[in-house]
């Protein structure tokens, strides 16, 4: 029953994101900008979905996910750089002092190379940190905080080797794997690119919840509900645990490389640790423990971000997005759609009961006029008599 | 040699503001178990306030006392941050106790917070505290020059760490914190009141964190991001020296301050202190539980 809504709102949820390149066709949106301001939403929901996997299913609270989402993407951006480049060496590596292009870019010159190693790397990362940290038993805020300070480490490198990253600046001036996505004369570009994003995110939404639904998910949920007495059942606790963080990363990147395709550049802003935290807020906001939660917190807070952090509201934005994050950790720990689905049965309950009154009190009255009927009867009765 | 020396002096530098930056931390995540990443943002508060005495004094006091300022702004400071501390932890922390990850997450809140109030009060531009006159320069021995400032930053983080010790070790409430914290209930029975530990030992906390603002304030110009510089370090000389000691908070930020300024002569300044962090994330993996651990034998 549950999950059924949670499938229903998402296949809504879904079919209102097919809609909107139609809205743009039919000139009911502001501009092409909307349409790619959602396709990075949908980039974000995937990084949601990614994050809840660990965190709300499994427990892990990951302060790193930056890392991944900027790995995923710096491979996408450096592709996509030689591309319009022709697979010349980039303005910023002769400013560097570099003569021919370095190894590591060479490794992404070709289409399916960089898919691979889009995911390949990032897995392999994940992989190292996650099985040796999960093997030792670091868990709970212990793996946070290394989380953290290994993002921290690598946004430093990737900022001092400017040579080869580009430091600050990062790598901009991109177009999409489909051309352009700019301008109204690459709009069939940017809706190719909206639905196979689109494609992307319903498919990440299948396989969790194909994995959470599964004995595999309960697994999951009783690491985190108690993982020693997990231990002491019998199952390896630090497998399952490498696994959902390798797929998570897994997941984090695809999402990363997607948004380098609606962005047009990539900074290692998207690698720092608020934006990693940025989107444990997503989670916690939407709803952790539910998939459909993580997807809605992720569209909920980026909307309002988008449309709230220009003009006077910018300075409002930061105290209602850090109060809204407090209080949903401290009073609803189920975020929006534990909130929903804690209160709607109250609400249904509630509801029913006043339409059982009423129809009691219906029954009543009508108990009362075939009473009185009755009782009429009764009184006419003798009158035949 | 003068090299060494140098790097030496540089190294204890560096160990010593790693360490005031962590001394509030290891209070409140070492003995409370709270994860606080609000903190960083009452190092800002420290330097804030520092920088607002400052002000006030080039404007109300007379020429030949303006040095004072920064003499006023180190208890001011402490007082500020205490009593922000205090109110952090009525509202919001006094509802998160044995819930570490949420109360990381619900003070990442309040830390979006307090840092968008900085930006709104004293805008986004960085703003200078000029180091008082008694601070300025530094004694020369051969060619090294150990300046006052950073000789200043070591002198106080000495002062906090006596003064901590001696709450903490020496005087009746340390013991009941340390009562409290070793075991609430057995506490409590014995008619301690461990809403008021709790709530003292969290603003002591960040009081602490407001004086190493204060300290910080003298190296560069003080912004809202000041206390994120800071934070990264901070939780990794907790972990790194094992929670719930000041000992271990001490031995931590010597490894990580020295390790990064002898780096620091191989390469440049950032990757040195990535390549220490790397470090020490391999040898938490060899010890995660840090180089010294209270022992216990709970499971969960």
């Amino acid at each position: 029953m549950k999950y059924k809504v949670e499938n229903i709102s998402f296949a809504t949820l879904a079919l209102i994101l097919a809609i909107i390149p139609l809205l743009l066709e039919l000139n009911l949106l502001a501009g092409g900008s909307t349409v790619i301001f959602i396709g990075k939403c949908m980039s974000y929901a995937i990084v949601a979905i990614g994050i809840d996997l660990i965190w709300g299913y499994t427990g892990i609270l990951s302060l790193g996910h930056g890392l991944y989402f900027g790995l995923g993407a710096y491979g996408m951006a450096m592709y996509l750089k030689l591309v319009s480049t022709g697979g010349q060496i980039t303005d910023f590596m002769h400013i560097g002092g570099l003569e021919e292009l370095p190894f590591i870019w060479t490794l992404f010159k070709y289409l399916p190379n960089t898919l691979f190693f889009m995911i390949a790397i990032p897995a392999l990362v994940a992989f190292l940190v996650g099985y040796v940290i999960f093997k030792n038993r670091v868990k709970g805020v212990y793996f946070s905080i290394i989380s953290q300070a290994l993002t921290w480490a690598v946004y430093s490198i990737f900022i001092s080797l400017s040579p080869y990253t580009n430091g600050n600046v990062g790598i901009t001036g991109i177009k999409s794997l489909f051309g352009s996505v700019k301008g109204d004369a690459n709009r069939a570009n940017m809706y190719l690119l909206f639905y196979v994003t689109l494609g992307i995110l319903i498919l990440t939404y299948v396989i969790a919840k194909f994995l959470t639904q599964r004995k595999f998910g309960k697994i999951l949920i009783a690491i985190r509900d108690g993982e020693n007495r997990t231990y002491f059942s019998g199952y390896n606790v630090c497998l399952y645990k490498t696994f959902i963080y390798v797929l998570s990363a897994i997941i984090t990147a695809f999402a990363g490389a997607i948004f380098v395709n609606f962005n047009g550049s990539i900074t290692p802003s998207e690698m720092t640790i608020e934006f990693s935290i940025m989107m444990v807020i997503w989670v916690a906001v939407g709803g952790r423990g539910t998939i459909i939660g993580a997807v809605l917190g992720a569209f909920i807070i980026n909307i309002g971000q988008y449309n709230l952090s220009s003009g006077i509201f910018v300075e409002i934005w930061q105290y209602i997005i850090g109060a809204i994050f407090t209080l949903t950790i401290l009073f609803f720990k189920g975020g929006l759609v534990g909130l929903i689905s804690e209160q709607s049965p109250i609400l249904i309950k509630k509801f029913q009961q006043k339409q059982e009154q009423k129809q009691e009190q219906e029954q009543k009255q009508e108990h009362k006029q075939t009473k009185q009927k009755s009782e009429q009867i009764i009184i006419t009765k003798p009158k035949e008599v | 040699m003068d090299q060494f020396i140098n790097t030496l002096f540089n190294g204890l530098s560096l160990t010593s503001i790693i360490l005031f930056t962590s001394l509030g931390l290891s209070i409140t995540f070492g003995l409370m178990r709270v994860i606080n990443m609000a903190h960083g943002e009452f190092i800002m508060i420290g330097a804030y306030t520092t920088y607002v005495v400052q002000t006030i004094f080039t404007h109300i006091v007379p020429e030949q006392f303006q040095s004072w300022y920064y003499i006023v702004a180190i208890p001011i400071a402490f007082i500020i941050s205490f009593a922000i501390g205090s109110i952090l932890e009525i509202t919001v922390i006094s509802r998160l106790y044995g819930r570490e990850i949420d109360s990381l997450l619900a003070t990442f809140g309040i830390s979006l917070i307090l840092q968008q109030l900085a930006r709104t009060i004293f805008g986004t531009q960085g703003v200078n505290v000029t180091a008082p006159d008694f601070l300025f320069g530094g004694f020369k021995i051969g060619t090294i020059t150990f300046s006052y400032n950073r000789l200043f930053i070591i002198f106080s983080v000495i002062m906090c760490l006596g003064l901590i010790w001696y709450i903490m070790y020496r005087s009746a409430f340390g013991k009941q914190i340390r009562a409290v914290m070793q075991n609430r209930n057995m506490a409590q029975c014995m008619g301690i009141n461990s809403r008021r530990v709790d709530n003292i030992t969290f603003s002591i906390g960040s009081g602490i964190a407001g004086i190493a603002g204060c300290s910080i304030s003298l190296l560069g110009s003080v912004d809202s991001t000041l206390g994120q510089n800071y934070i990264v370090y901070a939780f990794m000389v907790v972990v790194l020296g094992g929670v719930g000691n000041l000992k271990g908070s001490i031995i931590g930020a010597a490894i990580i301050g020295f390790a990064s300024i002898f780096a620091e002569n191989y390469t440049s300044a950032t990757l040195a202190k990535a390549i220490v962090l790397f470090i020490v994330i391999l040898f938490l993996q060899k010890r995660p539980q840090g180089l010294f651990v209270v022992k216990s034998r709970n499971l969960d």
